[in-house]
């Protein structure tokens, strides 16, 4: 076997795993490490548990903050996202359910190419609008390109290969199966399948270390997923410290005329 | 959107803090130094980093904000002095990104290795620079953070970044002369205890000339069943005036125990914007004060980011308030158990409870002069979410009220532009054009009374009329209240 294979056959696919995991692990472990000395949610905000869980599940299925405050990209955002979701579940169905499309019917296994055009229509969308309007360029470094460039080659790729039937879908099926049950078979060398498949790899190892970590570090959100309770239910800051104030007895000694004018002892009843 | 890369906004600079006051407020590297020149400690970059490493450690929502940030540009449109300047820098994102950018060189495995690839710099003078000034062209509204799909809220940022600056020795000269205020006399308008006492008595001749009541205002009462505490730019006149007045009115009619304080007249806090020590410090002396007298709960006025202090973060910073007694309307018999921990009460609160169970006796027909309108202030409206109370009100004591633009109202409002520090007169131009959206709308509802529940609104709103010369009233809401008072 090509050595070059075998790495990324059987070595990289595990280490992208792993970095995957243990990264978003230890990235969530890290802000989780961190207190939150304050109950700051931003207001209007829920005052019951039920209520922050409604409003983190419109967050999560609506996106609703960004439908808000900027409709196209709602669009854009939601339409790659509801592609992303529908593909990493078709690909699970593929190697993990085989016999799932059977149920759901074939039809659907069709139908998911279909939102993989979605996807890349979203994701160019993206891409251009992060050129073309000037305040999103101007926010927009070498990194937030590349996993763009990154993610439409990926799809692309899936795509292209699905459609024109470049790949056998079974051998990689069970290769991809192989490799989650840790007793992996050789990968088919497929150059198209191979090069969507290290660029995934590359993905995984990219999430943990990016801003794509959002995909955990939404849910940590303080400003939403506090109750609006604050004066209700004391809030501890762990890390409080005494501070010295000027004292009663300091002031009253600083303005003692002008206090006893007011009444004896500064008192005016 | 258009943006303007020249920097346009990049000449607002706050005036630099006075060396006195670095030394009263024992601030570090008490130093003579201007906007123009910072004269920095040698060690400064050593002590920014330090400090950096220390808030991005201690606020799980700064670290995890400068993290997750996609870049997806939803908040680059909704901040009012980006809007008002076409400054990029002053998009939400890149104003984050000012800090976030020294905090991934030094902070993150990427940054370190990858550099300006991922957006990471070095930490210059330069960046110092950048930093006094779009930090402090942020009035720590919380817009943003509304639309932004993460919630990711700029205003806490800065709260971490402006503790940075303070450690390095820069601070604006609109927040400290305030503090040290504050801190030595007991309020930020430097107001002693005799100028106190004369402006409540000059508030006493006026109700009596106005309504022919006599009222007398109680002061450093102990034992009195509630401390009131307004923020103290009512003691000194202008548009602030006739909230105070209105209040002390109410209170006559419903027969309150109430005092003020001379100690703690001070209900805004200024610290809140410099860094936790000062705000804890200033928030401190209300709840000595209330342990001093034996009051029962705390009554607080019309001020906005007071507020954000009383409702977010007093309890925390000085709590538990275990002296006190869960708040209980002794008119109304209300208990507000939404404040059974801090013990604090806000006047609109109070006042539409008195509304509901019909203990005031309103003509609201006192107001039909005005065509009134509503200005949400940033800290009612995003940090308390107090937005139904004061509408409630409003509409109880006069006939006439209009609602803004829901684009610039409730959750969504645009600010008066003016917290933060930035009520300062160097700033102005910078709020004219940054507060542009909000003065247009209230245009547009055709109001010729700007009712409004934060001092700095009331100040700031004045200014930009006159300079706008459009024939709009700015107050209180409960100036409108004290007009419609019925005395018999």
């Amino acid at each position: 076997m090509d050595p070059l294979i075998f790495l990324v056959g059987y070595i990289t696919p595990y280490i992208a795993f792993f970095t995957l995991i243990f990264g978003l692990i230890y990235r969530v472990a890290r802000w989780l490490s961190i207190p939150v000395p304050f109950r700051f949610p931003v207001a209007p905000a829920p005052i019951t548990y039920t209520g922050v869980l409604k409003r983190m599940s419109l967050e999560f299925f609506a996106f609703r903050s960004l439908l808000k405050g900027n409709k196209k990209l709602w669009i854009g955002g939601y339409v790659f996202h509801v592609a992303l979701a529908i593909t990493l579940v078709s690909h699970i169905i593929n190697v993990y359910f085989h016999d799932l499309w059977s149920i759901i019917g074939y039809g659907w296994y069709e139908a998911v190419l279909y939102s993989g055009i979605f996807f890349l229509a979203a994701l160019a969308f993206l891409f251009v609008r992060r050129i073309v309007l000037p305040n999103v360029r101007y926010i927009s470094k070498v990194s937030d390109y590349i996993i763009l460039i990154l993610l439409i080659s990926i799809v692309f790729l899936g795509v292209y290969m699905r459609s024109f039937g470049l790949v056998d879908m079974a051998s990689v099926s069970s290769y991809m199966y192989s490799l989650l049950t840790f007793n992996p078979i050789p990968p088919p060398e497929n150059l198209w399948f191979l090069t969507h498949f290290v660029l995934a790899q590359a993905l995984f190892i990219y999430i943990p270390f990016s801003k794509v970590s959002h995909l955990i570090g939404w849910i940590l959100s303080t400003t939403r997923n506090m109750r609006n309770i604050t004066r209700w239910r004391r809030h501890v800051n762990p890390w409080d410290y005494p501070v010295e104030v000027i004292t009663w007895d300091e002031y009253y000694h600083k303005f003692k005329d002008e206090l006893e004018a007011i009444g004896p002892g500064g008192e005016r009843r | 959107m258009k943006i303007d890369r020249s920097l346009p906004a990049r000449k607002y600079k706050l005036y630099a803090t006075w060396k006195r006051d670095m030394e009263t407020m024992k601030l570090p590297f008490p130093r003579e130094w201007s906007h123009t020149n910072f004269n920095l400690p040698p060690n400064w970059k050593e002590i920014a980093l330090k400090k950096m490493d220390e808030v991005v450690n201690k606020f799980r929502s700064v670290k995890l904000f400068l993290d997750i940030c996609v870049k997806c540009g939803a908040c680059t449109d909704k901040c009012p002095f980006f809007l008002g300047t076409l400054d990029p820098n002053n998009m939400p994102v890149a104003r984050q990104d000012l800090f976030r950018s020294v905090y991934k060189r030094y902070f993150t495995l990427t940054g370190k290795i990858f550099r300006g690839f991922v957006g990471a710099e070095e930490l210059t003078e330069e960046t110092v620079e950048l930093w006094y000034t779009y930090f402090y062209q942020c009035s720590q509204c919380r817009r943003c953070s509304v639309f932004c799909p993460y919630g990711i809220d700029t205003a806490e940022i800065m709260i971490a970044a402006r503790e940075v600056l303070t450690a390095i020795g820069l601070s604006p000269r609109s927040l400290t002369e305030a503090i040290a205020k504050c801190e030595t006399i007991g309020n930020h308008m430097g107001i002693p205890p005799a100028a106190l006492l004369s402006a409540i008595q000059f508030a006493e001749e006026e109700i009596k000339e106005e309504t022919g009541i006599d009222i007398k205002v109680p002061i450093n009462k102990k034992g009195a069943e509630i401390l009131y505490v307004p923020p103290s730019a009512d003691f000194f006149g202008g548009p602030h005036w006739g909230t105070l007045k209105g209040a002390l009115k109410m209170f006559h009619q419903i027969g309150l125990d109430y005092t003020i304080s001379t100690y703690a007249s001070e209900g805004g806090n200024f610290g809140t914007w410099l860094g936790y020590e000062h705000m804890k410090k200033i928030n401190r002396k209300l709840v000595e004060e209330a342990k001093r007298l034996g009051v029962k709960w705390i009554l607080g006025g019309e001020c906005g980011h007071m507020w954000r202090v009383i409702h977010a973060f007093m309890d925390t910073m000085n709590g538990p308030l275990d002296f006190l007694e869960e708040p209980v309307s002794p008119i109304t018999g209300t208990k507000f158990e939404h404040a059974a921990s801090t013990k604090m009460v806000h006047i609109c609160e109070f006042t539409a409870d008195l509304i509901k169970h019909q203990k005031l006796k309103l003509n609201p027909d006192a107001n039909n002069q005005y065509i009134v309108t509503y200005h949400d202030s940033c800290n009612p409206a995003r940090v308390m979410g107090l937005i139904e109370e004061p509408r409630y009100i409003l509409k109880n004591v006069c006939r006439n009220y209009v609602e803004l633009d829901p684009n610039v109202n409730r959750e969504k409002t645009i600010c008066c532009c003016a917290g933060g520090g930035l009520l300062a007169d160097e700033t102005i131009e910078l709020r004219l054009k940054a507060v542009r959206p909000k003065i247009e709308a209230i245009k547009r509802a055709g109001a010729n009374f700007l009712a409004c529940i934060c001092a700095i609104d009331k100040a700031a709103f004045t200014e930009y009329f006159e300079h706008y010369k459009l024939p709009i009233t700015v107050g209180g809401v409960h100036e409108l209240v004290g007009n419609a008072l019925v005395f018999d």
